[in-house]
């Protein structure tokens, strides 16, 4: 870290933040010991994916879309089937579905995996990162590059791949895994619901910041099981709930010159998508092992705590776990992969539960399948008002803390939320200032 | 056990540009069929990390980026025998992994866990682009020379495990 005087404040610079994914920055100015402004700012380049869809085949998202993000592509795949398959009044099979929850509890299972241990575990074991970690905890290491090899399985099995499935398709999918290709993730899958269940333990045990924000959380719901791959309502901690159909009803994207990244707005306010969202809003539907081993760690059935995001991470992989296994074992052979879905004019919304919260696709079509206009709004740029609201409350509540601790205080506030800012580079410029 | 097999490993996207060469290479490694060497391609760096375990030599091939034109090839021994690799070495590589855990990374993770074989050998192909579609036509051109160098540094390391 180096320190510099600039327009007369104080200003600390961490170039190369690791463990966050993309090009990304934070602004925290600081007047007379208060915080006088926050900024997240998002300078990479934003990719215009939804004007490059335009034109193309309403088939196209899945494999189109998946490619925004390497750590998320089944959200993108499921959010933008949903989209197209409302569009087109097709309603896929039940073992379809079950194959998308399969699939997505990969996801699920290589992305919280990846950040609980590798990217969030070493701020509160006081390392800079996981290879000084992995010389004092090899064990937790080792567990953790187990249960990430479970995912890439599973990904590949079902996807075809283990980044970027290419398995996928609106109306299902080009084939179907066979009960013997399932039962031989088996032996690994019960392995790693127990190490996710040993590891929910194991993160309850360290020590969190106190601090509890009242954001708006929001969440998708299904009537029959904690939402993944799909919903058939949004609901929020304010008390409303709408049919998916109608979130564009209830959000509204704007733009803030700090960020390429489009900010949003929920009924008017800051809201909150993610693990603690779906944790808060659908306790009730975890597993009888899961919510055990949540309220055995200390968590309630709620959580208002950012920091303590990785426990509930911990639990929601534990989760994956027992949903891949429990789809597994009722897996039959012979059923179709896909239905036939044929375009028609219309516009519609599909969305998913991506590992870092509420993702969202609407697309209009025309009547013979070509996108006339696409919207696409992933968890993190929802997410940037409430990251800037942690900031502020974590820079006020920490600011007796030296330049340096509360920078790194602020780094942990940015990565309870596992910001996904891009699979491109990776630099994250920290500045604070202090006049 | 050691394995007596040298293991090759292509890393890195193939939708990505550039990134796809060490597949690209590892394809051409395969279609060899040498003897004792097993070829596998990844995408996930962190996967490296339990793949070497109990592999006495490896042969990696990636794509990097380090300013010099495209299809430079770069050799690099980055084995248990040698020293630690700089913090950020490699990490610019294609996506540089999820959330910047690339090569570097599952290099020192691996040799912090016990599980980096003694010998091995990177095969760096200097990329032009990581943008999503086809490899540039700069690396395509050095594609035939990247697959001799890689095979000239395979058949060196199979013969460490005689």
């Amino acid at each position: 870290m180096t320190h510099q005087l600039k327009d007369g404040g104080q200003v600390m610079h961490v170039g190369m933040l690791a463990r966050v994914e993309g090009e990304g920055g934070m602004h925290i100015e600081f007047e007379d010991g208060r915080v006088k402004d926050v900024k997240l700012n998002i300078f990479e380049p934003p990719r215009f994916y939804e004007g490059f869809l335009r034109g193309r085949k309403f088939t196209e998202p899945p494999d189109i879309t998946a490619r925004i993000c390497g750590i998320c592509p089944v959200a993108y795949q499921s959010a933008s089937t949903e989209a197209m398959e409302a569009i087109c009044g097709v309603t896929t099979t039940p073992e379809i579905q079950l194959m998308r929850r399969l699939l997505y509890c990969g996801e699920w299972i290589e992305s919280h995996a990846l950040h609980i241990f590798m990217l969030h575990a070493p701020d509160f074991l006081g390392y800079e990162s996981v290879l000084e970690m992995a010389k004092d905890h090899p064990d937790v290491v080792q567990m953790a590059l187990r249960l990430k090899k479970a995912g890439n399985d599973l990904m590949t099995v079902v996807g075809g791949r283990a980044i970027h499935p290419v398995n996928v398709k609106v109306g299902g999918f080009y084939r179907m895994p066979t009960v013997a290709e399932l039962q031989r993730l088996r032996p690994d899958l019960e392995r790693g619901r127990d190490d996710a269940l040993a590891a929910v333990a194991l993160v309850a045990g360290f020590d969190f910041p106190d601090m509890e924000q009242d954001y708006t959380y929001v969440a998708l719901r299904h009537p029959d099981w904690y939402p993944l791959e799909r919903g058939t309502e949004v609901v929020a901690t304010s008390g409303v709930r709408f049919p998916v159909a109608e979130i564009p009803d209830h959000v509204e994207e704007f733009h803030v010159a700090h960020s390429n990244a489009l900010h949003a707005r929920f009924d008017g306010g800051t809201y909150f998508v993610g693990p603690l969202a779906r944790y808060t809003l659908c306790f009730d539907q975890l597993s009888p092992a899961t919510q055990e081993a949540a309220l055995a760690a200390g968590l309630g059935e709620t959580c208002r705590n950012p920091f303590k995001s990785i426990i509930v991470r911990a639990v929601e992989l534990a989760y994956a776990f027992e949903e891949a296994l429990r789809i597994v074992d009722g897996w039959r052979d012979g059923l179709a992969a896909s239905v036939p879905v044929a375009p028609r004019a219309g516009e519609g919304v599909g969305a998913s539960e991506a590992p870092r919260g509420l993702i969202w696709h609407r697309y209009r079509i025309s009547e013979d399948g070509i996108i006339e206009d696409a919207q696409i709004v992933p968890p993190t740029s929802q997410n940037q008002a409430s990251i800037e609201a942690d900031l502020r409350t974590a820079a006020e509540k920490w600011t007796h803390l030296d330049d340096h601790a509360l920078t790194h205080r602020c780094e942990e506030a940015i990565r309870n939320y596992d910001p996904c800012i891009s699979c491109a580079t990776h630099f994250l410029d920290l500045r604070v200032k202090r006049s | 056990m050691t394995d007596k097999n040298v293991l090759v490993v292509g890393l890195g996207s193939p939708d990505r540009g550039d990134d796809a060469v060490g597949a690209a290479v590892a394809a051409r490694l395969e279609e060899m069929a040498l003897d004792r060497v097993d070829v596998v391609t990844r995408e996930d760096p962190t996967q490296l990390v339990q793949l070497w375990e109990g592999h006495g030599a490896a042969l990696v091939i990636d794509a990097v980026m380090s300013g010099r034109p495209p299809g430079t090839l770069h050799i690099r021994e980055v084995g248990d025998a040698g020293e630690p690799l700089p913090t950020h070495a490699f990490t610019a590589a294609g996506r540089g992994g999820s959330h910047a855990f690339g090569l570097a990374g599952a290099v020192e993770l691996a040799r912090t866990l016990g599980t980096l074989p003694t010998h091995v050998t990177v095969v760096g192909v200097e990329a032009g682009t990581f943008d999503h579609g086809p490899m540039s036509p700069e690396v395509e051109a050095k594609l035939d020379d990247a697959v001799k160098t890689a095979a000239a540094e395979l058949l060196e390391l199979r013969k460490e495990l005689e």
